[in-house]
């Protein structure tokens, strides 16, 4: 009891950004991305969760420049009590920040930040089961999930292991992933740690002892961990998060399929924010903002040249800004990315200059977005 | 001499590690607001709890019997209590208690301790609960 039992809810997010490159004297506008949310209550212990999103607004022919039709979510929900729950279906598994809660009103930035994009790969959404609860005695929530494992032949150089999320298409069953997390509020802190376990060799042991992988659950394995802490209190606001992965099979990977993957990435950021409004309104933000961010994709990389280093994986970024909420499901957000990497790898480049222009290490971005949520 | 000194220190490191974490214990569990889930049993529509549980902690958790959802009380004022349903406006998901109000995991959702939302996507406050006083006891109105 405390509501009705069967309710039907339709809501959903969505963004639309203009971005200049001053690098490339090149502007871009999207609608990011347009997300419809349905859910369902049958009872009060068991309910449906989806999330649809079209990414980049049109999809014609089934592919068209970077546009996307996908399930983000579409999972349901088992409540075994007030405190805890199972999930079952395509979900986005707590592992960092922004997996969970992507919504663009409760993130700062027209971008979401960088070490989330490329190193955790929000939004990151598997196939499998999940517990999560949260403890009555102390302010402690637990989560504990299976999951499909990642497909490692699909992994891209330049964009860590954001490749081999299957999300929910047909995905290999035959390795699979565990991930667990904790979070613990303390005062006006709130603490997480998270990590995830993972096969990443889809074949099966026949095809796969003939390219010399170990398959399995857990084959050819990769691992993540991820720390951080978010504080609030009054109109400051602010958040640290440290991730590494470690993939130490990358080589034998390479090997097969070429894909240049490293054995160690890093990525961290730093955020604080304040509310120029906190006093004035319960409804309207006018959040100002800067972030850090230090990322590198190939902090370490297999030896005996099965794989290659290249400088412009190791990145920092420092975007500042605003954003301007006149009521907390709108947004309206500006902000400036100042971006250095490390040098261009010349034994990477297959299309030297003067054919393609010099690679800049150094690089600057102008954000204008919108956002909602409802 | 030096075994016992050294037995000394070993042992002093230990008792101050054990006091910190005793300290450090007392600390985190002291801001534990969902320490104390009451449940309470439902008579004419309505949840009794007595004031004195107010003396230490301003909030209390309370959980009408036969319910799924949980109940926060607040005492905001001498003799005024505020009773708001921990279920997320938004999809129904239970709520989580912290410092600063509620929360939802689900999809982000914040309410601030007077059931406020602070951030989206829910849009409305949470459910509130007529309260009243009588012989001691804050009385929850659970149809309002």
């Amino acid at each position: 009891m405390g509501s009705n039992s069967q309710k039907t809810v339709i809501s959903g997010y969505g963004s639309a950004f203009y971005q200049r490159n001053f690098d490339l004297h090149q502007s871009t506008v999207t609608l990011e991305r347009a997300v419809l949310f349905l859910g369902h209550q049958f009872s009060q212990k068991i309910s449906f969760f989806s999330e649809l999103e079209l990414e980049n607004a049109k999809v014609e022919g089934g592919v068209s420049n970077n546009a996307e039709i996908s399930m983000e979510q579409a999972f349901l929900k088992f409540n075994l009590n007030a405190h805890q729950y199972i999930i079952a279906g395509l979900f986005t598994p707590r592992i960092g920040i922004l997996n969970e809660n992507h919504l663009p009103v409760n993130f700062n930035g027209v971008e979401r930040p960088i070490v989330e994009t490329l190193i955790i790969p929000a939004t990151w959404r598997e196939l499998g089961i999940g517990f999560y609860g949260n403890s009555e005695k102390i302010p402690l929530n637990y989560s504990f999930a299976f999951m499909n494992g990642l497909e490692g032949q699909n992994f891209e150089h330049g964009t860590g292991i954001r490749g081999g999320r299957a999300e929910g298409n047909l995905a290999s069953a035959n390795n699979i992933a565990v991930t667990a997390a904790l979070q613990y509020f303390w005062k006006n802190f709130k603490f997480q740690v998270s990590a995830y376990s993972g096969g990443t060799v889809t074949l099966s042991p026949k095809g796969s002892d003939s390219l010399g992988l170990n398959s399995g659950a857990f084959g050819t394995p990769i691992y993540l961990g991820e720390a951080d802490v978010q504080y609030e209190q009054n109109a400051w606001s602010g958040k640290a998060l440290g991730t590494y992965i470690s993939y130490p099979d990358a080589g034998k990977m390479n090997t097969v399929y070429g894909n240049n993957t490293a054995t160690g990435m890093y990525g961290a950021y730093v955020e604080i924010a304040y509310n120029w409004l906190f006093k004035k309104s319960t409804k309207a933000s006018f959040i100002s903002f800067a972030r850090f961010e230090a990322l590198n994709m190939n902090s370490s990389i297999a030896a005996n040249g099965e794989g290659i280093y290249d400088g412009t994986e190791d990145q920092t970024h420092l975007i500042m800004g605003f954003g301007y909420l006149p009521l907390p499901n709108v947004v309206i957000k500006a902000d400036v990315r100042l971006m250095h990497t490390g040098p261009q790898n010349p034994a990477l480049v297959i299309n030297p200059a003067p054919n393609a222009l010099p690679y800049q290490q150094n690089n600057q971005f102008l954000n204008l977005g919108i956002g909602y949520s409802f | 001499m030096q075994i016992e000194r050294r037995k000394f220190l070993t042992s002093a490191c230990k008792a101050c590690m054990l006091a910190g974490a005793g300290f450090l214990i007392s600390d985190l569990t002291a801001c534990s607001p969902s320490a104390k889930v009451m449940m309470l049993p439902v008579s004419e529509n309505a949840v009794r709890l007595p004031i004195a549980a107010f003396a230490k902690e301003s909030m209390q958790v309370v959980h009408p019997e036969g319910w799924f959802y949980e109940i926060a009380v607040r005492k905001t004022s001498m003799n005024q209590y505020e009773a708001l349903l921990l279920e997320c406006t938004h999809q129904q998901n239970q709520l989580i208690v912290n410092q600063n109000g509620f929360k939802c995991m689900l999809h982000g959702s914040q309410f601030n301790l007077n059931g406020l939302v602070v951030k989206g996507p829910a849009e409305r406050p949470l459910k509130r609960f007529t309260t009243s006083i009588d012989q001691g006891q804050v009385v929850i109105q659970l149809k309002s």
